[in-house]
């Protein structure tokens, strides 16, 4: 049995639907990325799990037990906010120990409590400044502190990394992820960002519209996509609108492209290929023209446009056995990728099985 | 660069202080002045250096008493009107409704009406077989009001809060909001979060307005002149009564710059009502 479940929830503003019905089975102790653009529905479906916002319909059972009609103060959720929202007043300490505070815990544990955290952190030293004496890195960690000093049944961040310097980012993120499987919180973050994502979670969720689009580990999401949105979205993937026959793929306005699988059926299509699968050189499967050659340092990026205009980004690495080649402007190359790095979608945006690489996929996933 | 800009800043600040010098500090000067000197029924104003004026104000019970009233007045409505200007500010500040501004136009309309004019509706309603009092005569009593310390209170709280809704308004609004979610979050009841986050955030803000209030309340003029009557007395009536109808200026004065005193100092001693760490 799950540990934290969400049924249908759904948050409807007028006409509007924030979520759609999103639903989803949480382990204990698991780290789950919630994932999109702005507007996707990420932030009200945390903001429903911490009970912010009342659901229109749905539920969320934690333990067995619906809290969706909890109020926020009685559902044990511990809450990072973007903003960190310290209390300004309260000082580090008094800041931590506000929930402990609000349990009525006795004061010699509730120190002890405090000091534990506040090592967790690292901010021990730090114990009687007030929020604006600190940096904001420093702040999100006595955020964090705060959220965990109560114990939490699970641990929800929001954007917890958006507010850092870019430098910063990685190495919180690290930290945020070892102490997440050290203490095994179950643990809620929503994000914007595929990469602090990808580097984070067990699990991620990817939406869109207020709807769930996926939800699988990277790898899943990477290789097997379930939906063009999510092929771009992660890892941005080239996607050519057009349909497919037994012959292969053909764009929109014509350009006809040799697919590396065979697949089911014919109909309108969209293609996905990931800019770091596809190879350029003398030979290929549809041929294109160089417009931009970028050397990104460890990676190499070319941008190549097809007969019809459509373009597309080919990356590869810069140097070692598998260096891509560089080409220049104007020059006509080849495009060539494996079957298992190309996705079909259908006219509905589900992936068409390839039939040729149907066994092979089987058994990998059942590995 | 960093050689001009003094003098940058000297002509920023030019204009307003030359107003503030030209417009109030000088008058004031003069009326200090005015306070020193000595009062004669024939010639009015005799140029001397005296601390009579003074010394008959603080010697005199019937003065006493008037400022008692005026700050007992000022204070009652200060508070009043944090009470009552609270719990509105709070719900303006926080409500998403979409008739906000409309709620927001509602408060500030009173303000729309010179406080004399709403002076004379409040007449209109505590007088003898005025609105009240013929309201209440169908239940067999009498409200008379009128000329009562309740009725300067009624009335210049009116005058009041306005002003202090629209200023907790804007110090609730200035305290995010994510504070009271991340509050109860960590398990504290909205009244707690309110309490314990909100309110001590929200306490300077909360002085200043009441202070406001205060200050108006102290020199309230047309309000108790009009709700009050004849023999109720507050200051600022007291201070036009020897200007205007007894034409003692330097004992006018006098009146003038204690009503000043006082409000500066007890709004300076209102500071520290506001524990330090809770300051701005």
């Amino acid at each position: 049995m799950s540990y934290l479940r969400l049924n249908g929830l759904t948050k409807r503003y007028g006409d509007t639907l924030a979520t759609d019905a999103v639903s989803l089975e949480i382990s204990k102790g698991e780290l789950i990325v919630l994932l999109g653009p702005s507007g996707c529905g990420k932030t009200t479906t945390l903001r429903m799990i911490a009970g912010f916002i009342e659901a229109t319909s749905g539920d969320i059972v934690l333990e067995g037990q619906a809290i969706t009609g909890l109020p926020a103060h009685r559902r044990e959720m511990g809450m990072v906010f973007q903003n960190y929202a310290l209390f300004p007043h309260l000082s580090v300490a008094r800041n931590v120990a506000f929930g402990l505070e609000m349990r009525r815990m006795k004061q010699a544990e509730r120190d002890e409590r405090v000091a534990e955290m506040l090592q967790l952190v690292k901010l021990d030293r730090l114990a009687d400044r007030l929020p604006r004496q600190l940096s904001g890195g420093q702040q999100q960690r006595v955020a964090i502190a705060r959220a965990l000093a109560i114990h939490p049944k699970v641990l929800l961040l929001d954007e917890p990394l958006s507010n850092l310097d870019a430098e910063l980012r990685q190495d919180v993120a690290r930290e945020i992820r070892l102490l997440q499987q050290d203490r095994k919180l179950t643990t809620i973050m929503v994000t914007h960002d595929q990469q602090e994502a990808m580097a984070m979670a067990d699990r991620l969720v990817v939406m869109r519209d207020g709807q769930v689009q996926q939800v699988g580990a990277q790898e899943d999401l990477y290789e097997r996509p379930a939906t063009p949105f999510v092929a771009r979205f992660i890892g941005n993937s080239n996607l050519l609108v057009g349909s497919h026959t037994d012959a292969g793929f053909r764009t929109e306005t014509g350009t006809h492209i040799d697919l590396a699988g065979r697949y089911q059926g014919a109909g309108r299509a969209t293609l996905a290929l990931r800019p770091e699968r596809i190879t350029l050189g003398e030979t290929g499967q549809v041929r294109g023209t160089i417009v931009l050659s970028s050397y990104m340092g460890a990676t190499v990026e070319h941008v190549v446009a097809l007969d019809d205009q459509t373009r597309l980004i080919a990356r590869g690495a810069s140097s070692g056995p598998a260096a891509t080649p560089r080409f220049a402007g104007g020059q006509s190359v080849f495009l060539s990728w494996p079957a298992a790095s190309e996705c079909l979608f259908d006219g509905g945006d589900a992936p068409i099985p390839a039939l040729s690489h149907s066994i092979n996929e089987r058994i990998s996933s059942h590995a | 660069m960093r050689q001009k800009l003094p003098l940058a800043a000297a002509g920023l600040l030019g204009p307003a202080t030359s107003v503030v010098v030209l417009m109030l500090a000088a008058p004031l000067a003069l009326l200090f002045r005015d306070s020193l000197n000595r009062f004669d029924v024939t010639e009015l104003m005799i140029e001397t250096v005296t601390a009579a004026n003074y010394t008959r104000f603080f010697t005199e019970t019937f003065y006493w008493e008037v400022l008692r009233t005026t700050i007992l007045v000022a204070a009652t409505v200060a508070v009043l009107c944090v009470a009552l200007g609270l719990p509105l500010a709070w719900r303006l500040a926080r409500t998403t409704s979409r008739w906000k501004s409309l709620m927001m136009l509602l408060v500030i309309l009173p303000l729309f009406i010179g406080s004399t004019v709403r002076t004379v509706g409040w007449m209109i309603l505590f007088a003898r077989n005025g609105m009240m009092d013929s309201v209440a005569g169908l239940f067999g009593t009498r409200v008379d009001l009128m000329y009562t310390t309740t009725a300067v209170i009624i009335g210049t709280l009116s005058v009041n809060l306005p002003f202090m809704v629209l200023t907790l308004q804007s110090v609730f609004e200035g305290i995010d909001d994510r504070l009271t979610e991340a509050a109860q979050g960590l398990g504290a009841t909205p009244s707690r979060a309110f309490w314990r986050v909100v309110w001590p955030l929200a306490l300077p803000g909360v002085m200043i307005s009441a202070i406001l209030s205060f200050i108006l309340g102290m020199n309230a003029y047309a309000t108790p002149v009009l709700l009050g009557g004849p023999r109720f007395q507050m200051m600022a009536p007291l201070v036009f009564w020897e200007f205007n109808t007894n034409s003692n200026w330097p004992f006018s004065a006098a009146l003038a710059f204690i009503l000043m005193a006082t409000t500066l100092l007890l709004t300076s001693l209102s500071n520290f009502l506001v524990p330090r760490r809770y300051r701005a």
